[in-house]
């Protein structure tokens, strides 16, 4: 029996089937591009930590721009946002059954999961104005006010739950993408936390729902942002320096981002495919490996939160200070938010030049009706970038830059945090040094990730 | 609104599956007399194909093609009147290039869709999983697959490839020419699995019975990236290799033969499979000049083009060199998806010989493309003439051996379809419904 030939890893498989362009990538000289980056790395790390500490937290003070109103998001706003997102539903039920035409699967994958969450990283709270819970549950609570306290010792653990179930979607779900299928997930989801938001008050969102928590996560990391009254631009990180340590749960969240990310490269890989005695050029389909990346899920949400905190762990016993674990933890959590984002950034890139064409063909016509809205007469759909060598180079080195910066950047906030906590530049130096290394090895690990072949 | 579509008023794109417009559709039917909504039903309610496509997952690199041709395809065929003058409307649903998602799509196209047949499947694990439940619920299930797995008797009475000629029948065909024109002793070097190993058997009893030889044959292993330590066990007196790697180290494969062999090389001859919709002049490839390729369609227009292959690519929207006329980069998976084309206007005139009216006459329909025989090379067929088996429901056709030269392919020799004939392995026309 012939199994038909894929060309696989050579041609795009666009939503959750990430691009790649492996053939091509496979002739890079990836190996020297790994190098430099890892050079980079290193390099950032003998800078700060040879560099005056003064230098290294000062890089983290924002520029101060022009005056800032404490803005309130006006309930219109979020009550479109809610209106918009119960639309998009309706579009999953009753629109094109192709999740590259239906607008629920573009706006909640490719839009939602790629651009949104990268701007927010990147520009600024986004979410905090268009967030679709927020319209609606300050409605019912203006007439009806929260019967429960949310417990304090609960934290941002039910977040961290609620992220896990996301990512599960994400990375294990069969058909993540099909309109009906994710209509459904995306009505039980609002839903589900809409009812708690109900009972427990809108802190149920920034502690409860894993979305605005992640979102604002990334926020964190905008070089835009209001402090003291003033709008400032400042390097990735500014903000955390200015704010306190999160609480565990928060910080854990932030481990468990950069985990999901790193599970979602490395479950595409030939190596990974190897691990589970898979064939990648005659991959079964995701219905049948669901346990096998919901273990894998599981797997990265434990060894990552305890890699790092062995790492954190061991710089306090080098500093002295291993009383001072949990605060450490907590401290240093954020600094790993520029990684995760660099992730982001490369792991999806190849998909968003695709999925950004659908997007433009369904902003043109929304509603499948024939509208040109955006003057455009057809959207052709192109993928020829991935069949250039000139194309696929600068995707690559695009998303290697973006994982090296992502690092560079971290390392430099971890030691910042460092010296703000500690107070003291050898103590910091030395506390860092376990988690330089780790860094050094991600850096490696996404690399190679970006060089190497994979199957889905 | 889809209930008053008349075949000349029909959507411009046959995709364009206006839920919306069907629920106003529905409303305004609702408000007709009882007697005007049935015999409006039933003379210009759409045919509903069911197109299975690989929209996501492994496949949707040929799933984009593959739709791109059926709509082309759709839109022709609403224009020139539809199918027994009613409009074909093309119903997509992705399955994931996942088995078990394919036989859920099958369901839908079935019971929710109400579709009159399911169609375009092309990953040969998809049809397999899929085609056991279109079985099952009698739904005709057009496959566009090529796989051997229609004419090994191994699916049933309701799934058909008439559109596309199966691995078993391309690699008998091109034993000839291998045999006559490369060389007798071939070395092959396949992945090893399935698809391989059907390329090693298939091909290995072809170069016996044209008095050729099979002298070694190198599986490598599907997660290898590096082929160095492979190429010396090619023997010494291997006048052709015969290659069908694929995956996304296929061209470090060809970088790295190039290497080991430089200027002094035996013939080489592979299946275009390979480097389906990669641009051959991709660096590395320089390698394969003067190589030789099997295309199931030649993907670069050729000096005696018919009329029929520059219609096919004007429809599609493809240019000389087989890309897109819009971006001369993106390169079409030309080798296989007139495969796509040619099903549905096999499923058009299936119907008009069975006078399908509805699902009432899917049976009549099967029955009616069993009892087809030939095709010629058409508008309709611009791959070249068919001989449909409707005991194996496998089609038979002509085959394309190129050569590449000067970045591409020229076609040097086009197979008889006889050459790809071999004995029938199943009779489905015995089998019950």
């Amino acid at each position: 029996m012939r199994r038909l030939v894929l060309l696989l890893g050579l041609l795009p498989a666009p939503v959750h089937a990430h691009a790649t362009e492996g053939g091509l990538v496979l002739l890079l000289p990836t190996d020297f591009y790994i190098g430099g980056g890892v050079a980079a790395v290193v390099l950032t790390i003998l800078l700060v930590t040879v560099l005056p500490d003064r230098l290294a937290t000062g890089i983290f003070r924002p520029l101060p721009l022009i005056r800032s109103r404490r803005l309130r998001p006006p309930l219109a706003l979020a009550l479109l946002s809610f209106a918009l997102l119960a639309g998009l539903v309706v579009l999953g039920l009753l629109g094109a059954h192709n999740p590259m035409e239906n607008p629920l699967s573009l706006a909640v994958w490719s839009l939602f999961w790629i651009v949104l969450v990268l701007v927010q990283g990147m520009a600024g709270d986004l979410w905090r104005w268009i967030d679709p819970w927020r319209g609606p549950v300050a409605l019912v609570l203006r007439r009806r006010p929260a019967r429960f306290r949310l417990p304090a010792a609960l934290g941002h653990w039910p977040a961290l739950a609620s992220f896990a179930g996301f990512a599960a979607v994400l990375l294990a779900h069969p058909a993540p993408a099909d309109p009906e299928r994710l209509a459904a997930m995306v009505a039980c989801y609002w839903a589900f936390h809409f009812a708690l938001a109900l009972a427990f008050g809108p802190k149920w969102l920034r502690r409860g729902e894993g979305i605005t928590v992640l979102m604002g996560a990334y926020a964190r990391i905008a070089p835009l942002g209001a402090a003291r009254g003033r709008w400032r631009l400042g390097l990735p990180g500014w903000k955390v320096m200015a704010r306190r340590a999160p609480p565990w749960g928060l910080a854990v969240f932030m481990v468990a981002m950069l985990a999901v990310g790193s599970y979602d490269g490395l479950n595409e890989t030939f190596w990974w495919f190897g691990q589970l005695g898979w064939n990648p050029l005659e991959f079964p389909g995701r219905s049948l490996v669901v346990r096998e990346n919901l273990a894998g899920l599981a797997a990265a949400l434990v060894v990552l939160p305890a890699l790092f905190a062995a790492a954190v762990a061991v710089g306090l016993m080098l500093a002295g200070e291993i009383a001072r674990f949990g605060p450490a933890f907590r401290t240093f959590a954020p600094a790993l938010l520029p990684i995760a984002l660099g992730y982001h950034v490369a792991h999806y890139l190849p998909s968003i030049l695709v999925e950004g064409q659908y997007m433009l063909a369904v902003a043109n016509d929304p509603l499948d009706s024939g509208a040109h809205l955006l003057g455009i007469d057809h959207v052709h759909v192109t993928t020829s970038f991935f069949n250039t060598h000139e194309t696929v180079r600068l995707i690559f080195l695009a998303q290697a830059g973006a994982i090296v910066i992502g690092h560079a950047i971290a390392i430099a906030l971890s030691h910042a945090l460092a010296v703000r906590l500690f107070g003291n530049p050898r103590k910091a130096a030395l506390s860092q040094a376990p988690l330089a290394a780790f860094m050094v090895l991600y850096t490696l690990f996404g690399l190679w990730l970006l060089a190497s072949p994979r199957g889905v | 609104m889809t209930e008053t579509k008349t075949p000349s008023a029909g959507p411009a794109d046959p995709s364009r599956r206006s839920a919306i417009a069907t629920l106003a559709g529905a409303a305004a039917a609702t408000s007709l007399p009882l007697w005007a909504r049935y015999t409006h039903a039933q003379t210009a309610a759409p045919i509903r194909i069911g197109f299975q496509m690989h929209a996501t997952g492994i496949g949707s690199a040929y799933g984009r093609w593959y739709d791109r041709t059926t709509q082309a395809a759709a839109r022709l065929i609403n224009e020139a009147g539809g199918i027994n003058g009613r409009p074909v409307e093309i119903i997509t649903e992705d399955d994931g290039t996942d088995p078990k998602r394919g036989a859920e799509v099958v369901e839908k196209f079935a019971t929710q869709h109400n579709c009159d047949v399911g169609y375009g499947t092309l990953f040969s694990h998809v049809v397999m999983g899929s085609a056991p439940r279109a079985g099952e619920l009698q739904l005709p299930y057009f496959v566009v697959s090529e796989g051997h797995h229609v004419a090994s008797g191994k699916l049933n009475r309701w799934t058909v490839q008439p559109g596309i000629t199966d691995v078993k029948s391309q690699v008998m065909a091109m034993a000839p020419f291998v045999a006559e024109t490369l060389g007798k002793k071939v070395t092959m070097i396949f992945p090893d699995y399935a698809f391989g190993h059907d390329h090693r058997d298939f091909f290995t009893e072809a170069m016996a019975a044209n008095g050729g030889e099979v002298i070694a044959k190198l599986a490598i292993p599907p997660t290898e990236t590096s082929f160095t330590k492979y190429f010396p066990k090619i023997p010494r007196e291997t006048e052709v290799i015969y290659h069908v790697m694929v995956g996304p180290a296929v061209l470090t494969f060809v970088k790295e033969m190039g290497e080991f062999f430089g200027p002094s090389r035996p013939a080489i001859f592979g299946f275009i499979d390979s480097l389906e919709a990669v641009d051959l002049a991709s660096p590395g490839l320089e390698f394969l000049e003067g190589t030789y390729f099997w295309e199931g369609m030649a993907r670069y227009a050729q000096p005696d083009q018919t009329e029929f292959d520059r219609h096919y690519r004007a429809a599609i929207g493809i240019d000389q060199n087989g890309a897109s006329t819009r971006d001369p980069k993106d390169v079409s998976t030309y080798a296989h998806m007139f495969g796509c084309w040619e099903t549905l206007y096999v499923i058009k005139a299936g119907m008009e010989a069975a006078g399908y009216a509805g699902p009432a006459d899917r049976q009549k329909l099967i029955e009616a493309v069993e009892a087809m025989t030939e095709w010629p090379l058409s508008n309709e067929h611009p791959q070249g003439a068919k001989l449909f088996n409707g005991k194996t429901h496998q089609v038979f056709g002509p085959q394309y051996i190129s050569k590449l030269e000067g970045g591409r392919l020229n076609v040097v020799q086009t197979t008889p379809i006889e050459a790809g004939f071999y004995p029938d392995e199943v009779d489905y026309t015995t089998r019950s419904f």
